[in-house]
């Protein structure tokens, strides 16, 4: 009973069994909490935006097609949930200005990298596109294969592939500029 | 190979994606091509501090609200269910719901115009006559509850806990019901609903008592999840127990292991 797959769970959800949304919800919350707060740098954002994304999952229940895999059904809502809030926002200078300070808890020493670096990261991710931002946290952050980042993007491997590389140099030529 | 080449194929260089003959060019490459390897040891210092970063936990308040949500759009979509259910099958007099929703409105017009005459006699008797009203309103609602609980439509039944949750105070009898239907009601949704009625009356040991015994009952992890939500939310120590043995069955859904796992923090 443990392993029941995502898609099986979620015809459940769209046959009318709501409840079971939840096992979903202990699935997913922290990688997609996670996934905005890279993006947007800003706790209480990115909490909106996971409670925002679940709701919109029972709402469009009937919009996932059993054909594709809820992972990527779930992350390309969340993609278009960042897109419409930097829209919505559109002045990145005050979206730098409603970043947090970055929680210390992540940035100790156990982590395994001094805070300065590890600030110093950020600073130069901060610089990337939105597009390139997205592939590097699906990838590195996340996790997610470039098969399973195709779908979520609605680009091909191959073309993630040159994406990535151009998104990684330049985050290291800023990265390594600074020092 | 050439630079370029070398360049674009840096990061499945790195992650170990490239095939064996491919990685020995690169090899060879990198042996005589010292701006290549400069870059290849850049480039694995920044994907290295990005495989080290760590995760951040989101306040308890995110799975609160979620269940907050979950909970009304569960309501929600039962009584849309209910309604359409009722609108396709006529007569409509035929469902006991409207029958008694139709006394309570034939009684309260009643009472109301009663009310009014008594008023326009006297105004001190009003407020004591509202609060009689009032009771009258809250008793209705209570055996029109005992009644729709008996109903076969679960979306009935739904309908019949919530009138318990509107309570402003629940008696023993409507605990007894709803603790029952917490624990025998055959549809999920029915359960969770009686669930989050009772812990709104979990201030009266019993009730509190009887949300910790049920979870050593409840088999559905959706059950389990909420009254492990409801419990932690009080901090409730006595269930403390009941929540350890959940973490150490074997057959516990891992979802709800995390869960409850996570309730120990707060619990301990």
């Amino acid at each position: 009973m443990a392993d029941i797959p995502d898609e099986v769970i979620m015809q459940r959800v769209k046959d009318g069994n709501l409840a079971e949304m939840s096992v979903l919800f202990e699935r997913y919350h922290l990688r997609l909490y996670n996934f905005f707060l890279k993006l947007t740098r800003n706790r209480d954002i990115s909490q909106d935006l996971t409670q925002n994304l679940f709701y919109r999952m029972i709402k469009y229940k009937n919009s996932y097609k059993n054909e594709f895999s809820v992972k990527s059904w779930i992350y390309q809502m969340a993609r278009n949930l960042h897109i419409d809030y930097c829209k919505e926002e559109k002045r990145t200078d005050e979206l730098f200005l409603k970043t947090d300070s970055y929680p210390t808890d992540i940035t100790d020493d156990s982590s395994g990298f001094p805070e300065e670096d590890y600030e110093r990261l950020e600073h130069a991710f901060s610089a990337l596109s939105i597009e390139q931002k997205e592939i590097i946290v699906l990838s590195r952050y996340q996790g997610l294969k470039y098969e399973e980042i195709s779908p979520i993007v609605n680009q091909s491997v191959p073309a993630i592939k040159v994406a990535m590389h151009r998104a990684i140099k330049r985050l290291r030529s800023i990265y390594f500029k600074q020092i | 190979m050439k630079c370029e080449e070398v360049e674009t194929k840096m990061i499945d260089y790195l992650d170990k994606n490239l095939e064996d003959s491919v990685c020995r060019e690169i090899d060879l490459h990198l042996e005589t091509c010292e701006r290549c390897l400069d870059e290849l040891r850049d480039t694995q210092k920044v994907l290295n501090f990005m495989s080290k970063d760590e995760m951040v936990k989101p306040d308890d308040s995110l799975r609160i609200n979620f269940y907050h949500m979950l909970h009304s759009q569960l309501k929600k979509s039962e009584d849309t269910h209910a309604s359409t259910i009722r609108k396709s099958s006529p007569p409509w007099y035929s469902f006991s719901g409207y029958r008694i929703a139709a006394g309570i409105a034939l009684l309260v017009c009643g009472t109301f115009i009663g009310l009014l005459i008594k008023s326009s006699l006297s105004n001190s008797y009003a407020s004591n006559e509202l609060k009689q009203l009032h009771s009258e309103v809250s008793d209705l609602k209570k055996a029109t509850m005992f009644t729709m609980l008996k109903e076969e439509s679960s979306s009935d039944r739904i309908q019949a806990v919530s009138y318990a949750g509107d309570l402003d105070n629940a008696d023993e009898n409507v605990i007894e019901v709803l603790v029952k239907t917490l624990n025998n009601d055959k549809n999920v949704n029915v359960r969770m609903a009686a669930a989050y009625a009772l812990s709104k009356f979990a201030g009266q040991r019993y009730v509190c008592d009887s949300l910790v015994k049920s979870l050593s009952l409840q088999s559905d992890p959706i059950l389990q999840v909420t009254l492990i939500n409801i419990l932690a939310e009080r901090k409730e120590k006595s269930a403390l127990r009941t929540i350890q043995e959940i973490i150490a069955n074997k057959s516990t859904l891992k979802e709800v292991r995390a869960v409850a796992e996570n309730s120990l923090r707060v619990l301990i």
